[in-house]
């Protein structure tokens, strides 16, 4: 089987149009990012993240009902693989001031439950934790365990024999799960993922991958530059740019557009746009590497038909290279589950913009860098 | 067919690795499934017999049978940390990272922490939440615009202020190595395999917990307070005389009731008696826990195997009930030795009761004695505790003083003498690392090392269930979209190419095997974007072929330049993909940093795959005359 053999179209005589064509895509995710920014996972922004599973199928309306009405705010809640599971999310690092009171008031009821009466000294209070002191050892053991065995988070203070003072968490993923613990108590869930980040965590995880990405393109440049001129280098990460930003303003456009598909920007989608800029490569510099042998061949050709020929020379491999990988991130997509949906929907665009931005714009921009400069091109 | 000789051995050797490699892989999956047939039969058995059975105490059961099947088959230990590790995400587990909370800290060591203090402090912890400055350098910058001298809340009065701050960063330094200490003894004790204690820049401790359902369990462990006590050793006698009455009652539940042991018979004559099998019949107790008959001790020997069914057995009713209520069973911390490749660990009998508690202590320090040159701690209490020590150790001539963290034993030194004064001496330490550990230990009974979650990441079992069979799929369904692409395509030199796919997949695996390296659900999707990628390298070569063809070359000359002038973009092409590989596995964390590391590995292979196994058996089909076709 045979694609593409003996092509001879002008390429490069259409750039305008395909300079068009990536203008658009390129206004498309500017246009969004300005307007609706990205979302980005908790990674990034720091919060708490729960994803519950339950036993029987659940409506997500009523889940996301129930835990509006607990006052953390707007709380995000969405599903999570199939129909019972339940992801809820906030940003919210602690539980907000005004609730706090409920929480406590949650855990002295259910403190005297257990031992009806007993005197409760509020010892210590912090955003995340309150610290009572009971009135011996014995019972301050034994209510430490029993409500923990109810789901509190509870702790002795120190493992000293005459302890009397217990540490309760106050979190937001324990306030959510007694929450729905009772409301929904006919559907029993078991927690199959929490994840809590910090703000400050967040805040250099982001740091870290602009950096990672920014030095991975820069690394890119130098070898390019090092194995051929600096200007095809130049070509060919500017190219790299291209697919990086038009594949960032595509999640801006399409997040929350397409039904579960979930396009939140976490650290496997960094990871998926640095391995972008790895492989998007691959095709440019098969271009390139083919212009290089032909300049060594034709050594009278304008560079315009020079890089003409070299495109339709290299195009069957260019699809098909892209269309082999672009396999692997389909199948990725389609059965590779929930944790993996948005890490290889960024590989899937991305080879694709890649593909398109080695045929139709690293050329061009090499061919438009050497008119400007009206220097010859030489390897 | 001689040229290829060494090509041919290469790859074979190559091959033969990766398999051998991957073999304990799948040697460890077969057990686990073995053992896990068990553990289901078994637990019906438990919940037949006994149907109000708890969770926990089902887990706990289910455990000891566990675990005394690894003990009956050594090799299942070793199979193991042989084969593909598999990351947090995939086996479910948490990491937890943990800053040592240094404000608090200050607060905790200052001399007479007033308003002024407080206000300062909760000042520095609120700028230093989004600043990169350490909280002790802003509490510093902020008393001194006040123009408080640091002197009024540490060290003496004519201390300056930039002294004071070193010292503080000392301070915050230790609280990081402590708290990791506490936090290893706990975790020890609680039972986690292969559990992950790692430093992380200045301030932070990464743990993770492989296999914790239990998370706010695991949780507690992380936090609070370590407990330091001293408690006397009790005598040999003493000893045996309640071991004694526990190998009788193990032996009596043994022989399920009808007991024919005679009563009299005691540990030492009955050893030289026995047969082995009978000996472990009639004296349990003394086959796990192991007495040297000349030892001046009667410290019991426990191999690591055995110490979690011990301690079980310890807790267990019956075997209380003959255990004297002043006193308890306490296990070493660290193991002291190693026996037929286990760890062994040391079982003390110890007063109940603490002599002291480790709040008295002032200072430790391990140094070098200077008479003998050996590793000593120096050990300093507060006056308040002076006096205790001196008044217990002049009672105790001669007896041994358990140094216990959190109910491990970490020392138990003689009393060599009455120590009034305070200053102690601990001796007995085979070197200085020893030493280090026993000052960390004295220090965290003393002073606190706050810390809390800044960051913290569960996957259940059931996701990470979920998460592999998902993986496995891709991969299947991958590989066989991208080799029947390949083979419609390229005809018979497509089949070659998928051919070496599958050697580029298990020489992937074979590697990471090899480096002991962890797979992660990321990693998986590495692998299977490297089965896209992989054929990359085949389709430039084979492109290029058929051009050599269309200019009339006979298929050897095309073959040969074929694969000699795709050479340059399959490398350039690959370096790039790897450089950022690099970058990816430095800036990542747990997962990220599998995807990185499968996807370097990847591209290695699959070069190997393309440039030197589809290489040779194009070469191969060449010289024997074989019809080629390349579509």
């Amino acid at each position: 089987m045979r694609l593409f053999e003996n092509i001879h179209i002008d390429w490069l005589g259409k750039r305008k149009i395909f300079y068009a064509v990536s203008a658009i895509m390129f206004l498309i995710g500017v246009v969004n990012v300005a307007l609706r920014g990205f979302q980005f996972g908790i990674d990034f922004k720091g919060g708490s993240e729960i994803v519950l599973q339950f036993d029987n199928a659940v409506d997500i309306a009523q889940v996301r009902n129930y835990v509006e009405n607990i006052g953390l705010g707007s709380i995000e809640i969405k599903t999570f693989g199939g129909e019972t599971g339940v992801m809820v999310r906030t940003e919210l690092q602690n539980i907000p001031a005004d609730i706090y009171p409920r929480v406590v008031n949650n855990i002295e009821t259910a403190v005297h439950d257990i031992y009806p009466g007993i005197p409760l000294r509020v010892v210590d209070s912090t955003e995340s934790s309150i610290t009572y002191e009971l009135p011996n050892a014995d019972t301050t053991n034994s209510l430490v365990s029993k409500l923990f065995a109810q789901g509190y988070q509870t702790g002795k203070v120190s493992e000293e024999p005459d302890n009397r003072q217990m540490v309760v968490n106050v979190g937001i993923a324990e306030w959510v799960k007694e929450n729905l613990k009772t409301k929904m108590a006919d559907n029993p869930f078991k927690v199959i993922k929490e994840d809590h980040v910090g703000p400050k965590v967040g805040k250099e995880l982001k740091q870290d991958a602009v950096v990672a990405i920014i030095f991975s393109l820069i690394a890119i440049l130098v070898y390019l530059a090092f194995r051929f001129k600096f200007i095809f280098a130049f070509g060919a990460v500017l190219a790299l740019f291209h697919d990086v930003l038009i594949t960032l303003g595509l999640y801006a456009a399409l997040y929350g557009v397409i039904p579960g598909l979930n396009l939140e920007i976490d650290l496997t989608v960094v990871a998926a746009f640095l391995t972008l800029v790895g492989y998007s490569v691959n095709d440019t510099v098969i271009v390139f590497d083919r212009v290089r042998e032909n300049m060594k061949i034709h050594k009278t050709m304008p560079l315009f038909d020079l890089l003409n020929m070299s495109i339709n020379r290299t195009m069957s491999r260019t699809i098909l290279t892209g269309g082999t990988t672009l396999m692997a991130t389909i199948v990725l997509l389609i059965f590779g589950g929930e944790v993996l949906r948005a890490f290889s929907f960024t590989l899937f665009f991305g080879v694709i913009i890649g593909t398109y931005s080695s045929i139709f714009v690293a050329s061009a921009l090499v061919l438009e860098y050497a008119s400007k400069s009206k220097k010859k091109v030489q390897f | 067919m001689k040229e290829f000789r060494f090509t041919i051995i290469i790859i074979l050797a190559a091959i033969g690795l990766s398999l051998y490699l991957l073999y304990p892989t799948y040697k460890n999956y077969k057990n686990e499934q073995g053992i896990s047939k068990i553990l289901d039969k078994r637990s019906e058995e438990i919940t037949k017999s006994n149907p109000d059975i708890s969770k926990d105490d089902l887990s706990k059961e289910l455990r000891l049978v566990e675990d005394s099947i690894k003990a009956a088959n050594p090799s299942f230990t070793t199979t193991k940390t042989k084969a593909v590790k598999l990351g947090l995400d995939l086996q479910g587990g948490m990491r937890v990272v943990l800053e040592v909370n240094t404000g608090k800290l200050l607060e905790k060591i200052a001399k007479n922490p007033d308003d002024t203090f407080k206000q300062v402090i909760s000042e520095a912890e609120k700028e230093a939440a989004i600043t990169d400055e350490s909280v002790v350098d802003i509490f510093a910058r902020i008393m001194s615009q006040r123009g408080v001298r640091l002197s009024r809340y540490y060290g003496s009065i004519r201390d300056d202020d930039s002294k004071i701050i070193s010292e503080l960063k000392t301070d915050a330094d230790d609280a990081v190595t402590r708290a990791m200490e506490i936090i290893r003894n706990r975790v020890d004790q609680y039972g986690v395999s292969e559990p992950s204690i790692q430093r992380q820049g200045s301030r932070r401790v990464v743990v993770e917990l492989p296999g914790v359902a239990r998370e706010e369990e695991a949780k507690q462990l992380l936090q609070g307070t370590a407990l330091l006590e001293f408690k006397l050793v009790k005598d040999p006698q003493f000893t045996l005389s309640v071991m004694n009455k526990i190998d009788k009652v193990l032996a009596a539940k043994n022989a399920g009731g009808d007991s024919t042991i005679t009563a009299d018979t005691t540990a030492q004559d009955s050893t030289k008696q026995l047969s082995q099998e009978e000996f472990e019949k009639q004296h349990p107790f003394y086959t796990m826990a192991m007495i040297d008959p000349n030892g001046k001790f009667a410290d019991a020997y426990v191999k690591e195997d055995q110490k979690d069914k011990l301690k079980i057995l310890l807790s267990s009713p019956d075997v209380q009930a003959v255990i004297p209520n002043n006193v308890e069973f306490d296990f070493s911390a660290k193991p002291i030795g190693k026996q037929d490749g286990k760890d062994i660990f040391m079982l003390y009998c110890v007063n109940k009761a603490p002599e002291l508690t480790g709040g008295v202590i002032t200072n430790a320090r391990a140094t070098i004695d200077p008479n003998t040159s050996s590793a000593i701690v120096e050990m300093e209490m507060n006056s308040e505790g002076a006096t205790d020590w001196a008044r217990i150790t002049g009672a105790n001539v001669n007896k041994r003083m358990a140094i216990i963290l959190d109910g491990a034993v970490y020392s138990a030194p003689n009393i060599n003498g009455k120590i009034s004064g305070g200053r102690s001496q601990i001796e007995g330490m085979a070197n200085m690392e020893e030493a280090k550990l026993l000052e960390i230990v004295l220090k965290a009974g003393a002073l606190p090392a706050p810390v809390k979650i800044i960051e913290e990441r569960s996957v259940g079992p059931s996701l990470g269930q979920d998460s592999i069979y998902a993986g496995l799929k891709s991969t299947i369904i991958g590989f066989l979209f991208v080799a029947l692409f390949m083979i419609l395509y390229y005809q018979k030199a497509g089949t070659v190419a998928s051919a070496a796919l599958i050697f580029t997949v298990l020489f992937i695996l074979g590697i990471l095997a090899g480096f002991n390296a962890t797979l992660t659900l990321p990693g998986i999707a590495g692998i299977i974007l490297t089965i896209g990628m992989a054929v990359d390298a085949n389709v430039l070569i084979y492109e290029r072929i058929r051009e050599e063809l269309e200019t009339g070359k006979t298929m050897k000359a095309s073959v040969d330049s074929g694969f000699s002038k795709a050479n340059s973009a399959i490398i350039d092409s690959n370096i790039t993909t790897f450089l950022t590989g690099i970058i990816l596995y430095q800036f990542g964390s747990g997962p990220v940093q599998g995807f990185a590391l499968t996807l370097m590995i990847g591209i290695g292979a699959s070069l190997f795959s393309a440039l030197v196994i589809a290489r040779l058996v194009f070469n191969i089909m060449v010289t024997k005359g074989m019809k080629i076709t390349i579509g």
